[in-house]
């Protein structure tokens, strides 16, 4: 499309662009202004004394160590996982993959919460079935339990779309040239799937850095960056040495975002050219067999179990211990945190409909003019993607607690922050569909008479619509399961219903906490299920 | 749908220059005119970068002409921006809407134009009938074969009574037997609906069979303009004869000239011809591969040769024969071959006369 046929859409540039400087970009430089600006002159004696400080070392050390044994344990997993999804003749595979999802669409939290059942210090495994009473899980050890739970399932469809996208042609090349199976594995499919394997473990790495719910609650001793920003802020009202120990957390978090661009650039080469096959062949041998439905049985087992636990949690009375059926939880939880449920849906919805619209627009930019300042435009809605939600929430927070910008307790700064953190996945969906979108489509219609609007209605829009839906459903997931990101920006006149868990588990209303995790899950899950089925079949439907 | 309108197309001075990236340019179409008669089917002919897709968008106003002027039956048509220019396209991957049915695409043209719901229900199923498409017409765009998109494509602009009808490579995505089967459709129905058509393509063979007259174009720029004989028989250039088939190009020179007749040496071999065919002293003498006999060696006349290589082809044989020092290529109907010839075999060769062309040597 010519910027001389769509001159609508190119006016609203500069508010795009502005709109982006003034939401992602100014608060991100004020966070980092607090901390390295020092009566106006650059200075890093706020962060060196910060660094100086043997706890806040330990700190940071604990930090990268526990994201480099998450990203390892969770690669691995993730990877077996996939193979046996894409290579092992299975039955059931559907159920597999259903399980293997589930987490990626529930709030971190949830983890937390159903491994204290289950395994705390009067956990139903470990004290009532085993009888011990340990508090093993607080620490190093849980944490690990909880992220991999967490966050392998991201590695895992990163790694199912690499392993079904891989030239199966190429593998059969080096059978035909006389390599046997262990012989091609290592030399033409590892190699090709070395850049995929980096950038999961570089994913999983950047999301344990994020995760705030599972450090609070089961960090014990073991303090991670992100809690501690978070009890400096909230516990010791230390505003600068929170936004300080922020932009330390940036920094490996912004090199992981660098290192994952490169290695997701490396992969593209692996996967199917213009006239390759995926027909993978599947193997079928009964000890390859058994060992992978081990594995997916077994993983799936320990999921369902968690989800299991949370269910059990919001309708017994104490789980576990008096296991009587009860709705007094699931009462509760719908009428006291009526308000954190409403908020929480209205709010969502609206950034659903932001992102989907400054996204589409924000696309449409980058992938078909040549307005100057585009590259910019790509980078700075792409940056939330690099940055902690806790460093997002702060940031937030801070930048927007004074006037001309007084944001703080509104709905505006809520929706912001949710919307900020979906753009970068709603502008590279729209991008990817609008270079699906031949120009030929555009071209096409105004030959035959139709003006610019008149293209854009009848056919753009339409055609974009699927893009746009699952945008919208991504970003309503992402909103209503954040914790880390509205932390610190939610208010008495807006509660949401993830910080309102964690201040029930605070408090030990666990029964309440397991009733309105069961109530989120049912909703995304209804969202995601009801939602395309609710706008009925598109064009990409056949029947 | 029984006839179209069939317009006269003059196109004056067409020039069109893309910037590069670093500040330069590269000029695509270098002042193109041409006349096109009402009814005409005109084929832009040349290897991909020679500017014809480039001059069709100028017609169809998707590319925005740098100088130059288009009137369709003396109307200028230059600053009317393309959804006003009522003029019909099939691009090369036919843009079918995939959202929309079979139908829906078809009547794509007339419900923008917001004609009346009877209108478009008569118009669409002709246009589709025509085509051979009426029963398909609940479908998706994809749920249907290629060549079966590619008819869908030409209803949906044939719907629209377009003053010119553009074809860009809209062939070029079928498989060689349906696209020599598609070909001969589109020209019954071009020549059946009267309409006036421009069709861009690389493939000689399309371009010969379906055309009136062929445009072969190079670098931007017009190499000759005529029918597919004048342009087979009689190439203006080097480049046209090479493009548009094989040739034998041999370096010659007149050695003897009279009122009516002119004595050219070419391969150490003389051959007499009319004297108006023949443009200069030094010439290039271009004969093409099917306008050598190739004989035993006492029937050869002077000329003769060593048979190198034989390419069994199916319909035909092709020989290298080594002459001297210039290789020669000579091509049989291989059911009509006189005798059996091998590689090493002394062959002699007689060229057809009157398909000797004579060019100047540049």
């Amino acid at each position: 499309m010519r910027s001389g046929r769509a001159w609508v859409l190119v006016v609203l540039y500069p508010v795009v662009a502005l709109l982006l400087a003034l939401f992602v970009a100014y608060p991100l430089l004020d966070l980092l202004g607090r901390s390295v600006l020092v009566d106006g002159g650059f200075s890093t004696r706020a962060i060196g004394r910060l660094l100086a400080d043997a706890h806040v070392r330990q700190v940071v050390w604990s930090t990268l160590w526990l994201g480099a044994t998450v990203a390892l344990i969770g690669t691995t997993l993730a990877a077996l996982y996939a193979y046996a999804m894409t290579r092992v003749a299975l039955p059931w595979k559907r159920v597999w993959h259903f399980i293997a999802l589930l987490p990626t669409i529930s709030p971190p939290i949830l983890m937390a919460l159903s491994l204290i059942l289950l395994y705390g210090r009067r956990g139903v495994i470990t004290h009532e079935l085993l009888g011990l009473s340990t508090s093993a899980l607080y620490g190093y050890r849980g944490l690990i339990v909880a992220q991999v739970l967490s966050y392998f399932p991201f590695a895992y469809l990163l790694l199912l779309n690499l392993f079904q996208g891989l030239d199966a042609s190429l593998e059969e090349a080096a059978g035909t040239m006389g390599a046997h199976a262990g012989k091609v594995l290592a030399t033409v499919s590892l190699p090709l799937l070395i850049p995929g394997l980096a950038g999961a473990a570089v994913l999983l790495f950047g999301y344990s850095l994020a995760d705030l719910g599972n450090p609070l609650l089961l960090g014990g001793d073991f303090q991670v960056l992100s809690s501690e920003i978070y009890q400096t802020i909230i516990g010791m009202y230390d505003v600068p040495k929170g936004a300080a120990l922020a932009v330390i957390l940036l920094v490996p978090a912004l090199l992981l975002f660098f290192a994952q661009k490169q290695l997701s650039r490396r992969t593209a080469f692996a996967s199917v050219g213009g006239r390759g096959t995926l027909r993978h062949p599947q193997v079928n041998h009964p000890a390859v067999k058994a060992g992978a439905l081990l594995l997916l049985g077994g993983v799936s087992l320990v999921i369902v179990l968690q989800y299991a636990t949370v269910l059990g949690g919001a309708t017994t009375k104490l789980f576990g211990i008096d296991n009587a059926f009860t709705l007094r939880y699931l009462l509760a939880a719908v009428v006291d945190s009526r308000d954190a449920l409403v908020d929480t849906l209205l709010l969502a919805i609206a950034a659903s409909a932001v992102t989907a619209a400054v996204g589409l627009l924000a696309a449409f930019y980058i992938a078909r003019t040549t307005l100057a300042g585009r590259g910019a435009v790509d980078f700075v809605a792409s940056l939330p993607l690099a940055i902690p939600g806790t460093v997002i929430g702060l940031a937030f927070a801070l930048a927007f607690n004074h006037r001309p910008l007084l944001l703080t307790g509104t709905a505006l700064i809520i929706v912001v922050a949710f919307a900020v953190r979906a753009l970068p996945y709603s502008i590279r969906s729209g991008v990817v569909a609008m270079h699906q979108l031949h120009r030929s489509m555009d071209e096409a219609s105004v030959t035959m008479g139709a003006t610019s609007g008149q293209t854009l209605m009848r056919i753009l829009l339409p055609l974009l619509r699927p893009a746009m839906v699952a945008g919208m459903i991504f970003t309503f997931t992402r909103s209503v399961t954040t914790l880390s990101a509205v932390i610190f920006v939610v208010s008495p006149h807006w509660s949401l219903v993830t910080p309102t868990i964690l201040s029930q588990m605070d408090r030990g209303d666990v029964g309440e906490a397991a009733a309105l995790s069961t109530i989120l899950v049912l909703l995304v899950l209804a969202v995601i299920h009801g939602v395309p089925r609710l706008l009925g079949r598109d064009w990409r439907t056949k029947d | 749908m029984q006839t179209l309108p069939a317009k006269a197309l003059d196109i004056r001075g067409l020039t069109k220059a893309f910037a590069l990236p670093g500040g330069r340019s590269v000029v695509a179409v270098r002042d193109f005119s041409l006349r096109i008669e009402p009814g005409e089917f005109v084929t832009f002919l040349g290897p991909s970068g020679c500017g014809k897709t480039t001059l069709l968008r100028m017609l169809a106003g998707l590319e925005r002409a740098d100088a130059g002027d288009i009137l369709v039956d003396g109307r200028s048509i230059r600053s009317l921006p393309p959804h006003r220019r009522n003029i019909g396209m099939v691009f090369q991957n036919y843009a079918l809407f995939p959202h929309l049915s079979v139908f829906e695409n078809v009547a794509y043209s007339l419900r923008v134009r917001k004609f009346e719901d009877a209108r478009v229900r008569s118009e669409v199923p002709a246009a589709l009938t025509a085509v051979g498409l009426e029963p398909l017409a609940a479908r998706l765009p994809g749920q249907l074969s290629g060549g079966q998109q590619q008819r869908v494509a030409l209803a949906r602009a044939m719907v629209m009574q377009p003053d010119l009808l553009l074809f860009d490579e809209p062939l070029s995505n079928l498989d060689a037997r349906l696209r020599v089967q598609v070909r001969g459709e589109l020209r019954r129905l071009q020549k059946s609906l009267g309409t006036t058509a421009i069709y861009v393509t690389h493939d000689q063979d399309e371009a010969m069979s379906l055309s009136d007259r062929i445009v072969v174009m190079n670098g931007g720029c017009v190499e000759q303009v005529g029918t597919p004989e004048e342009i087979y028989a009689r190439p203006a250039s080097l480049f046209v004869a090479e493009f548009v088939g094989q040739v034998n190009a041999l370096p010659g020179r007149v050695v003897a000239r009279t009122e009516r007749q002119v004595t050219i040496e070419t391969l150490d071999h003389r051959i007499a011809l009319e004297s108006k065919r023949c443009p200069a002293d030094d010439l290039l003498v271009l004969v093409r591969p099917e306008a050598i006999r190739v004989s035993a060696p006492a029937e050869g006349g002077s000329l003769q040769g060593v048979v190198e290589d034989v390419e069994y082809r199916g319909d035909r044989v092709e020989y290298r024969i080594r002459v001297g020092r210039t290789l020669v290529t000579a091509i049989e109907a291989s059911l009509q071959r006189r005798m059996r010839i091998a590689a090493g075999d002394r062959v002699g060769l007689v060229f057809v006369e009157q398909a000797v062309h004579l060019l100047p040597v540049t």
